[in-house]
């Protein structure tokens, strides 16, 4: 227990919510904007991504706790700062961890003027909810918590590591409107999720006078599920867990299929919106299942003693062992092997976008900008971001300042609020170099300076070779 | 300007990812953590009846009744090394006009005692059952002891019985363990 609090803690120190690539969306001179709004405006004729470096993204947080919270040098002890963050965090407060290695990424606007993508990157996403509950009945115990339903629904944690292909097409459809769609196909190389549990473990004083307690599960329905994990983990296993994995990452694991669908509308020539919904798809894990089902209830009263008359060298009732057979009877561990379907989880962009100073690149026809309407050299905006989790949307708003200053050189700054904090200043930098285009983004740069304060940090950095219409 | 601009901006952009750095904080505390949980635990029960104490058939008092129970997670490793004090409560309710002597033998694999607890019951009646309650607490050099159990010899002994006797011994029991959990 200790040791998998200290793993969450340490994780997320050397790294928000997860996934918001809020410096990026929107920032149509990085081709990766179109894997966040396939229906963005796209200003190149082509862009190929050096392959493995053309997006790095990392992302990690936790909504209600920080490193220094805990770890802080100072007066008082660790124990009690542990305690009282177990009990000001609540159910819904979560840690989460995403990472993204984009392997190829390229597109090309063909004779139709439709910009066609595609590419292959592989994902890493992690969410588990605090379970306060279970945290406070390992740290506490149950002495006093008499007649307290100690909640086994807040388990609530998923993981899932995969690759995705995607192909995709974006084409602007008269002045004001582009529209684009992406295509994926998911190959899940492992997958564990135990989410929408339930039930209670009551600790009671007796009232049927049986003995001096009650300790009852009531209604218990914990269900575990795992695909690709059973065989790495089979000790008769001889597979490499390296080739396997990387054998399932082309396509060889649960596949799964998906599309993200995105528009941008010029409501005039200085106020411009967009909007996208990302994975919307599911896995359909058939493939190396194995899963878990507890469910029932129990109400445990100690051993009965009945004084058995025995002869000499007869053995006694095995209590123990019946009492073992009376829990598993009454609260049986299936495992099952059935296929199951998991939702990716869906996300959803939207911002409105006002555009002032100069049109960057000349007049109203912007020879640099085919793809769209015009470029303001500034523009202010506001976006939003939603993902599904398991225990329902979480969602993010962001302010937002972006800059041309050049040519080849742009930069965006956002002040995002969302579960993790309400002051995350981000930054984003763009330069085309010759033909080389390279990106990096941040946000919750106020902590930079102290990581251990930050609840959540995020990263995105590549290189692509970009190619514009001239 | 854009020449001019990029470079220093560039800089300024790496210096904060170089220069960001985790500080005021003592991640070596982590060896300090410890969980310290109190855990209420149902023990053992019973209800022996005076008739217990005599055999029908032979027509001879049953002066010393036993049973055994493994408890098997008390020899636990995770027992063993995180438990650091446990107390028994064990609440008798007596309506036969006796005394009884009642022991608890905790014996390991090879059914060597490790640790015994003991106490007297005091008389009661049909009409004014009496309730004696014996708290065992084990501490220290003790634990280590307890912990190398993984079952529990329960006996009872009556003075004396006779087919006349009546009324019912009754056991309620219950340990509370504290533990302390540390890498």
């Amino acid at each position: 227990m200790k040791h998998c609090f200290f793993l969450i803690i340490a994780l997320w120190a050397t790294h928000g919510i997860a996934q918001n690539k809020q410096v990026l969306y929107g920032l149509t001179d990085v081709p990766q904007n179109l894997m966040l709004n396939p229906g963005s405006m796209v200003p190149q004729k082509k862009h190929f991504g050096i392959p493995l470096l053309s997006q790095i993204h990392l992302n990690g947080g936790a909504s209600g706790v920080s490193a220094y919270d805990i770890f802080q040098e100072g007066e008082g002890d660790i124990n009690t700062r542990i305690r009282d963050k177990i009990f000001e965090m609540s159910n819904t407060d979560f840690f989460t961890a995403t990472q993204q290695l984009e392997i190829l990424n390229f597109g090309w606007r063909a004779k139709n003027e439709i910009y066609f993508s595609g590419g292959m990157y592989q994902e890493l996403d992690f969410i588990t909810y605090f379970p306060r509950d279970l945290a406070i009945l390992a740290w506490e115990g149950n002495r006093d918590y008499l007649d307290y339903p100690f909640d086994l629904g807040e388990l609530s944690l998923t993981a899932d590591l995969l690759t995705v292909y995607h192909i995709g097409a974006n084409k602007q459809l008269n002045d004001k409107l582009t529209v684009g769609v992406r295509a994926k196909i998911y190959s899940n190389m492992g997958s564990f999720s135990s989410t929408d549990n339930q039930g209670t473990f009551t600790t009671a004083l007796d009232e049927d006078g049986v003995n001096i307690y009650d300790h009852t599960i009531t209604d218990a329905d914990i269900l575990v599920r795992t695909s690709g994990i059973a065989s790495l983990t089979d000790d008769d296993s001889d597979k490499n867990v390296g080739s396997a994995l990387l054998s399932r990452a082309f396509f060889g694991g649960n596949l799964g299929v998906g599309m993200d669908v995105g528009v941008t509308y010029n409501v005039t020539n200085r106020i411009t919106t967009t909007a996208s919904l990302l994975d919307v798809g599911a896995v359909f894990h058939s493939k190396d299942i194995e899963s878990y089902r507890a469910s029932g209830t129990y109400n445990l009263n100690g051993i009965e003693l009945i004084f058995p008359p025995l002869e000499n060298g007869q053995a006694t009732v095995p209590y123990y062992d019946n009492l073992e057979d009376e829990l598993e009877d009454e609260i049986p561990i299936d495992t099952l092997t059935t296929g199951y379907t998991r939702w990716r989880p869906l996300k959803t962009n939207a911002s409105v976008e006002y555009g002032f100073g100069n049109i960057f690149g000349g007049g109203e026809c912007d020879c640099m900008n085919p793809g769209g309407g015009v470029t303001w050299q500034q523009a202010i905006g506001a976006q939003f971001y939603g993902i599904m989790r398991p225990k329902g949307p979480q969602m993010a708003g962001t302010i937002y300042y972006r800059r041309k200053i050049s040519e080849s050189f742009s930069a965006k700054a956002t002040y995002t609020v969302d579960s993790f904090s309400s002051s995350n200043v981000g930054l984003g930098i763009v330069a085309d170099i010759g033909k080389v285009n390279f990106y990096l983004a941040a946000d919750n740069l106020l902590r930079y300076g102290n990581l251990a304060k930050a609840k959540s940090v995020s990263l995105q950095l590549g290189f692509n070779i970009k190619i514009d219409e001239r | 300007m854009k020449r001019n601009l990029l470079l220093p901006f560039l800089c300024v952009c790496t210096l904060i990812l170089i220069c960001s750095c985790v500080k005021d904080t003592d991640f070596d505390q982590a060896d300090e953590i410890a969980l310290t949980p109190v855990v209420e635990l149902d023990l053992i029960y019973f209800n022996l009846e005076a008739s217990d104490f005599f055999d029908s058939i032979s027509q001879t008092p049953r002066l010393e009744v036993t049973d055994t129970t493994e408890i098997r997670f008390l020899d636990d490793t995770f027992v063993q090394e995180d438990l650091k004090s446990a107390e028994f409560l064990f609440n008798f309710t007596n309506s036969i006009p006796r005394n009884f002597q009642v022991d608890f033998r905790f014996l390991n694999e090879t059914n060597d005692t490790t640790y015994t607890a003991g106490t007297t019951v005091a008389e009661g009646s049909l009409a004014n059952p009496v309730v004696t309650s014996y708290t065992e607490t084990v501490i220290d050099e003790d634990v280590i002891s307890l912990t190398q159990a993984d079952r529990v010899v329960v006996v009872v002994t009556i003075p004396s019985a006779d087919a006349s006797l009546e009324g019912a011994l009754n056991l309620q029991s219950k340990t509370t363990y504290f533990l302390e959990i540390k890498d």
